[in-house]
């Protein structure tokens, strides 16, 4: 070897040491100033997390007179054989009946948002004001619009009848147990005494509100305005309709985000329904009609105070919500790639 | 960048280890959890004002057991209480309403058994009112004392009786027949068969139960061991609620009671409604004097919603009317002691505190229900408060609390388990989509096998069930 190549050798040993060396500094750095936050998550989130996956295959309860056992699958045994937990899970399943309709309504929406017309910001800014206004407020305010006497909902549904010479009148909304499908009270099943408008319908129609204008909307109009304008140019040089344009460019241009939507809504569906149970029917009634998954599991733990078989139903949530997403995954991935 | 990064990070591990060191100053005031009531205030203030000044000369009462006792109404709710004290930071006394609360509390294990500390302070339960027990004691062992008691009994709208040239019934027993009379009288409806006033207003809840103990009904048979509630004697009584609504037509529907909490601001409940003069008479506590003496009391500044002084609502009350038995059902607020607070024994000396004359009286003078003692209920300042001479009938409810029965508990049932099942299948009742037999039929089967639940789950109690 010569000395210009022991040199040139000599030198890049070094220059290499010196790169790993900065490399382990920036590594432990980036550590340090993460560690806080990867603590908090370890500790507060991970760890109830596994805690909860542990308990769930025990009987723990707070109550002292209970003694602790380990009971393997006897909380899934039990819970996959009591009633209760197929009819919140269908009561669950039924409030994201509306997810599609949402969706497609938050799409119309944004379509008409995006629209060069004057104001255009000021239109946007209203559809969107719902979403800044608590749920609460909301839940309140939806509570007195399906009042069966005096709420505008039947005011308008009652002079329409009235106008047509037709019998009945404005369903009961919150106060009733009926639906649109049948389902009865007490099991699985259809009873047709059972057809027509009650308290989960109204839930429902409430959540199809909220999920047009709000952040669905915010994202198909993200969406819309990364088309390229070349293609919209094209398709009108192809003489192409709206339909057309719409069916051919904007729908597969919106795959991304539809998909996105989509799993985003079908885990919110699955968690959702505590606030609404606990605000519009008082304690998720009547009978237990507008009782979640999410409520079940809060009456269990906190009311009922068994925590291993609140863990338990949580878990089937979890599992619930992680097949949902990889059905989405598997069937919705392959038309995101544009 | 790494160094800022650096510099902050030192910044805030600095302010850390300062926050640290720099601890609050010791509260050495016990912690009560109640509700964010006025008259709760006025009650620890009395206590606090008493025991400051020396005035508290009570059999058994330390000289200066605590530095005084404060609110916290933000920690509420069964439960928090429980998980807080469990944790180690609940409060140092809570409180508990109904015998379904206090197992929930006992059986997991946040009260603290105060039966021996009472007997060591020579304080005796024995003139407490005895219906009020189940809410204070589980399976023979005092867990804490009542706050207040109550009884349900039936007030009286006089402007709408006179409207109607109905007369006030007498202050005597009466029966349930003989109140339909006066409710139909006093239901009155337009020309469309719209309802403008009601005879009679209930909590559907109270109402129930009331009908359910007066038709010789239970919850369960006298050992606790099974649920009779679809007894013939439980059914009739249910029914006759049940029917109240929608055979008499006396009472709102629940499609009704949700028009009217609509209506004009005036929020929900029953009470709401009677101060609202939407029925002529109502089931309900003496405790509605909290929320109705601003309507009934007339002040010199005007009331709190800036009406004339004048009182806007003349009330009075009679017993509720009885069935083939003279009964009613207590019902109970008490104070449990933390089994996990580090002062539990000065929460025990506070304890006698709601067992002398200075709180009874202040309970009685407040209308918050009834005085848990049952000989501070016989003086002349309770049966004629001179601040509120109006109110000339607080012997009713005296009476009436003197034929209470006890809410009903099993020691082999959750409590909060059996009122889940019972408020589904009463509220199809309500709602008229569901058979009184077939909802309590139902509402016993699912209650029976709480029960073996139960007692599969907890060895103990499968003892006691099997002796």
């Amino acid at each position: 070897m010569s000395i210009a190549a022991a040199r040139a050798s000599e030198a890049a040993a070094v220059s290499t040491h010196w790169a790993g060396t900065r490399k382990r500094g920036d590594l432990l750095a980036a550590i340090a100033f993460l560690l806080p936050n990867l603590l908090g998550f370890l500790v507060f989130t991970v760890g109830p997390v596994l805690f909860s996956l542990i308990v769930s295959f025990s009987n723990w309860r707070l109550e002292r007179t209970v003694p602790f056992q380990w009971i393997g699958l006897g909380n899934f045994r039990e819970l996959f054989g009591t009633e209760e937990f197929w009819l919140y899970t269908i009561n669950t399943l039924y409030l994201m009946i509306g997810i599609p309709i949402g969706i497609a309504g938050s799409l119309a929406l944004a379509l008409l948002l995006n629209q060069k017309l004057r104001g255009m910001i000021v239109y946007r800014t209203l559809f969107y004001l719902p979403s800044f206004t608590s749920g609460v407020a909301l839940f309140i305010l939806w509570k007195a619009l399906y009042n069966p006497e005096f709420g505008p909902l039947n005011a308008l549904i009652n002079t329409t009848i009235h106008a047509l010479h037709l019998p009945g009148r404005g369903p009961e909304w919150l106060s009733s147990t009926r639906n649109v499908l049948g389902l009865p009270v007490e099991h699985v099943g259809f009873q047709m005494r059972q057809w027509g408008i009650g308290a989960r319908d109204a839930i429902l129609l409430m959540g199809i509100w909220t999920g047009i204008g709000g952040g669905n909307m915010l994202l198909y109009l993200a969406g819309l305005s990364n088309i390229p304008p070349e293609l919209f140019e094209a398709s009108s040089l192809d003489g192409a309709g709206k339909w057309a344009t719409f069916r051919h460019i904007i729908w597969p241009q919106l795959a991304p985000t539809t998909f996105f939507i989509v799993i985003m809504s079908v885990i919110g569906g699955l968690q959702g329904g505590f606030e609404q149970a606990r605000v519009m029917t008082g304690n998720g009634g009547p009978a237990g009609t507008t009782t979640t998954l999410s409520y079940y599991i809060y009456t269990k733990a906190f009311e009922q105070f068994q925590i291993g078989y609140a863990s338990a139903i949580a878990w089937v949530l979890f599992v619930a919500i992680l097949a949902g997403t990889l059905i989405n995954w598997k069937f919705g991935s392959q038309y995101t790639e544009v | 960048m790494r160094s800022l990064f650096t510099v902050l990070l030192s910044v805030l591990g600095l302010f850390s280890v300062v926050a640290a060191r720099m601890q609050a100053p010791p509260d050495h005031k016990l912690v009560w959890i109640s509700d964010d009531n006025p008259r709760r205030k006025e009650q620890i203030e009395l206590f606090n004002l008493d025991q400051k000044q020396g005035l508290l000369n009570i059999p058994g009462f330390p000289a200066n057991p605590v530095d005084g006792l404060k609110l916290d109404p933000n920690n509420i709710g069964m439960e928090k209480v429980i998980v807080q004290s469990i944790g180690g930071v609940g409060g140092d006394l809570f409180d508990s309403s109904g015998s379904n609360s206090l197992s929930a509390y006992v059986r997991s294990g946040v009260a603290l058994d105060i039966t021996d500390e009472l007997k060591a302070r020579g304080l005796s339960i024995t003139d407490i009112w005895p219906a009020a027990a189940p809410s204070f004691v589980y399976d023979g062992r005092v867990y804490g004392l009542p706050c207040n008691v109550g009884v349900d009994t039936l007030w009286l709208n006089k402007d709408l009786f006179a409207r109607a040239g109905v007369p006030l019934p007498e202050r005597r027993p009466w029966t349930w027949p003989e109140f339909l009379r006066l409710a139909h009288r006093l239901t009155i409806r337009d020309a469309d068969g719209h309802v403008l006033q009601y005879g009679f207003l209930a909590d559907w809840g109270s109402l129930w139960q009331t009908c359910m103990a007066q038709w010789r009904g239970h919850l369960y048979s006298p050992d606790g061991k099974r649920c009779i509630i679809d007894s013939p004697e439980a059914i009739a009584g249910v029914l006759f609620a049940h029917d109240l609504i929608y055979k008499e037509h006396i009472m709102p529907t629940p499609i009704e009671e949700a028009s009217l909490s609509g209506q004009g601001g005036w929020g929900q409940g029953t009470i709401k409604w009677f101060g609202a003069a939407k029925g002529a008479m109502a089931l309900g506590g003496r405790w509605w004097l909290c929320t109705l003496r601003d309507q009934t009391h007339p002040t010199e500044s005007g009331n709190s919603h800036g009406q004339p002084a004048e009182p806007t609502l003349r009330i009075t009350a009679v017993e509720c009317p009885y069935g083939p038995m003279h009964r009613f059902v207590c019902y109970c607020r008490s104070a449990l002691v933390n089994a996990t607070s580090p002062r539990a024994k000065q929460v025990i000396d506070f304890m006698v505190y709601l067992n002398s004359k200075p709180y009874n009286d202040l309970i009685n003078a407040q209308s918050d229900a009834l005085a848990p003692m049952r000989k501070y209920c016989t003086t002349p300042e309770f049966l004629k408060n001179p601040a509120y001479p109006e109110e000339d009938y607080n012997e009713v409810f005296r009476d009436v609390m003197a034929a209470a029965v006890p809410e009903e508990a099993s020691l082999f049932a959750d409590g909060q388990v059996v009122q889940q099942i019972l408020d589904v299948q009463m509220d199809l009742v309500k709602t008229n989509q569901k058979s009184v037999p077939d909802a309590l039929h139902t509402a016993r089967i699912k209650i029976d096998a709480e029960i073996q639940r139960m007692i599969a789950a907890d060895p103990t109690l499968r003892r006691r069930y099997n002796q």
